[in-house]
């Protein structure tokens, strides 16, 4: 195409786009919303996953290292205490870790200001669990029942389930003496709270890691260890994989439990708005598409008058696709900016957290609307069959 | 005069109107299945996140405290309190009976077991402690109205996974945890010899190998009548898993229902909260201690209301881009009329009139387009909610009063605009044709 030509071409695009204002305006509105909509989506379905992710987290640990399967039957099977190390370095920095180690402890209740508990006797077996790190209020969700001010003794801080608690008459700020089966002296713990779990941890007492293998006497061993490992269900099975390799004797078992109900809900809610933005997409289209007929009626004349002076059909539909891709393009850049915008909005009503607005988001809307704008000018199909003498006749 | 304008209209452009009632039904399809599946999503949602398991555990309440260490029970086997297996059906007499989705009693016990086709053991002189439970597949509760619940352990805890199949109530049969069953060499068909006291011995088949990723990988799990024979305990359990489709917790839910008055006592028992239908089984089974299980309500809930408001705001967005995609095509086909507009001003015809006829065109294009659109999102909606949500949602004449409404104000807001112009035409241009 020569520069001469270029030029008309452009010109009669730039003279045609406003020769009816109010249409011009309707078909940019229609693909403006469409853009808008489809990056907003889009955007938030990304978002979404990191989202629900993260609210999966709440779930507590995804996780477990228990030992393997052991030749000899040593009872308890236990792990050595640097296997937490080891699994927290290979996790990574945002999982949460702590080792365990359960026993089973007597348990002395001392209650606040030294008054007597109410029965001398008040001794009772329990089971007991060590933590290695505070990480385990995390690991495992729990309400609080009753929380006693800072004690100050932050090394000798236990955690009494509500059943436990219950049973033995145990209050925050009272404090619990320890002791291994057969032994005289045990290990102090101050109260610091009573939690309900919900689970068979509502019938333990936590204490710390150390306190807890004097009382097993097996010092240098947890029993398993417990992690929250940030990432979708991909990205845990990985870790998953990570770890076994780094660990040969232990099992590392994932929780499948909440993993498989994350990837079920991503899934509804990604088939939702992949579903919406298809439908919208195709709503903009048909829009489009009835304003396009409207033009294709009115250009006849201007259409039988390019042939007459010898313009080839290729270039009058050119023209006209040029035209409705560039209207695609208009109202996709101001459409899918405003949706990313709104995508941002909306993820914080849904979420909470602003949505991130994701680079890949813009572009891929663009394209979208300017594809549909150009399929949506399929009416104009029609201009190609005009004879040039039959419409001067006023006949078509 | 006026009705045969209209009908002329019609008649004469039927390719145009044709486009714009097609604009305007589809785009209210899309309304309508928006409406429908986000009205009717709620329940859905709350049932596909049963997949996390049961949400609510009953124990007995007068019971020791458990020392339960790994799913393994250090208490002595007659120690501790047991639940009655025959006062079950009363769960589905509770005023929640229809959230309760499914449960399953579990009675467990410390067993030896051997089978003479395992590798690591060939006499009943070295056989392998193992943990027995007992509980329910395939069941089916008597309830007092005649009917049945079926329910079953797969149900409560739906992540469980079973190569072959699960063991038939009132069998000799048994599912064995894949641990287990990798570490002795027992495979499905294999018979399998249990005893509690290592005097008397059940020889079950095995029927299938239970993946769990929990303890029960290392467990052998038998119906529940066989476990308490081998416990003897008959009629009892120990612990029953519970899941009930529930309504996410607010402030309000966590109260102490001791410390409410009687309005709002009555106001929380009836709000399916997970701690309400705690409290109403509390009720009907005596001497037992129900328990929330938090790390899946709590985390449930929370998700559960996020992913409610996203699919609302998806909804409002597909009914805007409606709106938007029907208020333009109507517009469109007002702005396409100018001529016959001055035509019909240039003969006489006030602004007023002029204004009438096309409100009543779009009007009619409307509800056309409504009725049509409606019937055609019902379809959509049908198949998007199979597709997504595996349930079709159920119609409803709330939507179709909506999208009757919404078709009428955005049809004549999207022609409004042009419309005023419309009346402001001076005929002589336009007919002279600038």
């Amino acid at each position: 195409m020569s520069t001469a030509n270029r030029s008309m071409f452009w010109r009669v695009i730039r003279r045609s786009l406003f020769a009816n204002r109010g249409r011009l305006l309707v078909i940019l509105l229609a693909l403006g919303a469409g853009a808008a909509v489809t990056a907003a989506l889009l955007n938030l379905q990304i978002d979404a996953k990191r989202r629900i992710n993260s609210e999966f987290r709440a779930f507590g640990a995804n996780v477990v290292i228990v030992p393997g399967p052991d030749p000899q039957r040593n009872w308890p099977a236990t792990l050595p205490e640097s296997l937490v190390q080891t699994a927290a370095a290979a996790a990574g920095e945002n999982a949460e870790v702590s080792g365990l180690l359960y026993t089973i402890g007597i348990v002395e209740v001392r209650k606040l200001h030294g008054e007597l508990p109410v029965d001398p006797k008040m001794i009772s077996q329990a089971v007991i669990a060590g933590y290695s790190s505070r990480d385990f209020s995390r690991l495992y969700p729990h309400r609080v029942v009753e929380v006693s001010q800072p004690l100050g003794y932050d090394d000798r801080l236990c955690y009494v389930g509500e059943k436990a608690a219950r049973q033995l008459k145990i209050n925050a700020r009272d404090s619990l003496n320890i002791l291994r089966q057969n032994m005289e002296t045990g290990d102090d713990c101050f109260v610091q709270e009573i939690d309900s779990f919900g689970g068979t941890e509502d019938g333990q007492i936590f204490i710390p890691l150390r306190a807890a293998q004097r009382i097993a006497g097996l010092p240098g061993a947890v029993s398993s260890v417990a992690l929250r490992l940030p990432g979708d269900s991909r990205e845990v099975q990985q870790a998953v994989q990570r770890l076994q390799s780094q660990i040969p004797g232990a099992d590392v078992r994932p929780l499948r439990q909440f993993a498989e109900g994350e990837a079920q809900l991503y899934e509804k809610i990604s088939g939702a708005l992949t579903a919406t933005i298809v439908v919208v997409l195709f709503l903009t289209a048909l829009c489009v598409m009835a304003a396009m007929t409207n033009v294709a009626m009115e250009r006849k004349n201007d259409v039988g008058l390019m042939k007459a002076l010898g313009g080839s059909v290729r270039r009058v539909l050119r023209l006209f696709l040029a035209e409705a891709a560039l209207l695609g393009l208009a109202a996709g850049l101001l459409g899918a900016a405003l949706g990313i915008l709104l995508s941002i909005a909306l993820g914080k009503a849904v979420f909470g957290v602003p949505a991130a607005p994701r680079a890949i988001v813009y572009p891929v809307s663009v394209a979208l609307t300017v594809i549909v704008a150009v399929l949506a000018a399929y009416p104009l199909r029609r201009l190609a069959q005009i004879r040039p003498a039959s419409v001067f006749r006023g006949e078509e | 005069m006026f009705l045969r304008l209209i009908a002329d209209n019609f008649a004469r452009r039927p390719r145009r109107k044709l486009l714009t009632a097609a604009a305007l039904s589809l785009g209210m399809a899309v309304a309508t299945a928006a409406l429908s599946v986000s009205l009717d999503v709620g329940d859905r949602l709350a049932r596909e996140f049963r997949s996390l398991g049961a949400n609510l555990v009953v124990t007995p309440e007068s019971d020791s405290l458990p020392l339960e260490i790994n799913g393994v029970d250090y208490r002595p086997a007659n120690s501790g309190a047991y639940l009655a297996e025959s006062d079950l059906p009363k769960i589905k007499s509770i005023y929640w009976r229809n959230n309760i989705i499914a449960f399953a009693p579990t009675l467990e016990i410390s067993a030896q077991a051997w089978s003479p086709a395992s590798r690591n053991f060939s006499s009943p002189g070295v056989a392998s402690r193992v943990i027995v439970i007992g509980t329910w597949s395939g069941h089916d509760v008597p309830l007092a109205d005649g009917s049945s619940f079926a329910t079953s352990v797969e149900k409560t805890n739906p992540w469980w996974r079973v190569s072959g199949s699960w063991f038939q109530e009132n069998a000799q049969e048994c599912v064995v945890g894949a641990r287990f069953a990798g570490q002795n060499g027992v495979q499905v068909g294999d018979t399998l010899n249990l005893s509690a006291d290592g005097k008397t011995w059940k020889a079950l088949s095995v029927r299938g190998v239970l993946a769990t990723g929990g303890n029960e990988d290392d467990a052998v799990l038998v119906p529940l009548g066989l476990a308490q024979q081998l416990a003897d305990k008959p009629g009892q359990y120990r612990k029953l898993y519970l899941s009930a489709l529930t309504k996410p917790e607010d402030d309000f839910a966590r109260r102490d229902p001791k410390s409410m008055t009687p309005d709002e006592l009555e106001r929380w028992s009836c709000s399916p909260y997970v701690s309400s239908i705690a409290y109403s089984i509390k009720q009907v089974l005596p001497g037992s201690d129900v328990r929330v299980v938090r790390r899946v309500a709590e985390g449930e809930g929370r998700v559960l209301s996020r992913v409610r408001v996203l699919l609302g705001l998806v909804a409002v967005a597909a009914l805007l881009a409606a709106a938007l995609a029907v208020g333009a095509s109507s517009a469109a086909s007002v702005l396409e009329r100018r001529n016959e507009i001055g035509l019909m001003k240039a003969l006489g015809a006030g602004s007023a009139t002029v204004g009438l006829l096309l409100v009543a065109e779009q009007s009619l294009l409307a509800l056309v387009g409504g009725c049509l659109g409606y019937s055609l999102g019902l379809i959509l909606a049908r198949i998007l909610g199979t597709r997504i949500f595996g349930v079709p949602p159920e119609p409803s004449l709330l939507v179709l009063g909506v999208i009757l409404a919404l078709a009428a104000a955005v049809t004549l807001l999207g022609s409004a605009i042009p419309l005023r112009r419309a009346a402001n035409y001076d005929p002589a241009p336009i007919l002279r044709g600038e």
